[in-house]
């Protein structure tokens, strides 16, 4: 995140040197206003959003809802706590519903359950990061409706296309995912390896 | 029939949470009271995006890398009009919403280039956004593959939206 933030600021600034460089202190103030606005709405929606999920898990409604999910999300994410998977069981079923502000916040918690406080993203962490990143969205019910009002004839004409191409990139994250987690371990593995020997040959010249 | 969903879905909860009773005031009091911590958590780290994304726009820089990137896309099977979209989409979800309706508006909706776009906002997310998120709250400073690994999913989902649109 530091590398890419450094990157593109510093080429953002260098260019706005050249080009107008009365624009640089407040573009930089414009962003932190609008992020201000975000979070202002932010605030209000995960208000309501939050105090409704309160409400299902103090009924019992989210426990019954994540018993149907549990299965699943064992599968893709072992060994996390009950309470890590209550939350992530939520969390996909609002981004297959479409319902982001929902799924925010769940998120959030989720990854808090899952971090091991070792600094260090896990892979099961990663692993749902990239589920959320590829979107599960069942229908895109935003992109709809813009195509609505740009006056689209066939506006859900969309929906199958979307569907298959989330699928493929969800697939081919969750792929990757296992992938480079294996070569991780796989290195790791190897380096161990490497200083062990090395402990070995020390010990042995030193005899 | 979709805006009947989500009333239906918060009426029945209150009426569920009656047969339980449970509390719904102090429900509604720990909810807020848990979104202000959070939004306070996240704050910084949509503020620094913002930051960014901002510098990045007005200097004009993400023009000049989707001009860039537009050949290497084109190899691949995505149009050159929809390179700045593909850029700009991880970082932003607005600023990816309004160039969609700018694209509708140049290209026209029901047009190849349209339902694409279309598709490819559909299956993709504000990968930069929700990862900053997500970790914010937590001890991780080391986030390993996650990105890489993000944005490849993307393009390869956006290759693949490319072709069926061709088709379908």
């Amino acid at each position: 995140m530091n590398t890419i933030f450094f990157i593109l600021t510093s080429a953002s600034i260098c260019l706005l040197i050249y080009t107008s460089p009365d624009m640089i202190l407040s573009a930089m103030i414009d962003g932190v206003g609008g992020s201000l606005e975000l979070a202002v709405t932010l605030l209000a929606i995960y208000a309501v959003w939050l105090s409704i999920i309160e409400i299902m898990q103090q009924s019992g409604m989210s426990a019954g809802l994540s018993k149907i999910l549990n299965p699943l999300t064992r599968k893709i994410f072992k060994g996390e706590s009950e309470e890590a998977y209550s939350n992530i069981s939520l969390n996909l079923s609002a981004n297959m519903l479409g319902i982001g502000s929902v799924a925010t916040p769940l998120g959030i918690k989720s990854v808090q359950l899952m971090d091991k406080g070792n600094g260090r993203a896990s892979d099961n962490i990663i692993l749902f990061v990239i589920i959320n990143c590829t979107s599960i969205q069942l229908i895109p019910t935003t992109i709809i409706g813009l195509r609505v009002s740009n006056g689209s004839l066939s506006p859900a004409d969309i929906i199958m296309p979307s569907l298959l191409a989330t699928t493929a990139s969800t697939i081919c994250g969750i792929f990757l995912c296992k992938l480079c987690s294996k070569i991780c371990n796989y290195i790791s593995k190897n380096n161990k390896k490497n200083t062990d020997n090395a402990l070995a040959i020390i010990n042995n010249t030193s005899r | 029939m979709s805006k009947y969903i989500i009333p239906i879905f918060i009426l029945s909860v209150i009426l569920i949470s009656l047969l339980k009773r449970v509390p719904i005031y102090d429900c509604f009091t720990v909810g807020i009271k848990e979104a202000c911590k959070l939004v306070f958590n996240i704050f910084p780290y949509i503020a620094a995006i913002f930051i960014c994304m901002e510098l990045l726009t007005i200097s004009g820089l993400s023009d000049i890398i989707a001009s860039w990137m537009a050949p290497v896309f084109n190899i691949v099977g995505i149009p050159s009009e929809l390179s700045k979209l593909l850029m700009l989409r991880p970082l932003s979800g607005n600023g990816s919403i309004a160039l969609l309706s700018e694209i509708y508006l140049m290209n026209g909706v029901d047009s190849y280039i349209g339902r694409c776009a279309s598709v490819i906002v559909g299956c993709s997310e504000t990968i930069f956004y929700i990862s900053a998120l997500y970790f914010s709250t937590t001890s991780i400073k080391k986030l390993r593959y996650a990105i890489p690994v993000a944005i490849i999913s993307m393009i390869i989902g956006a290759i693949i939206a490319c072709v069926i649109c061709r088709f379908l």
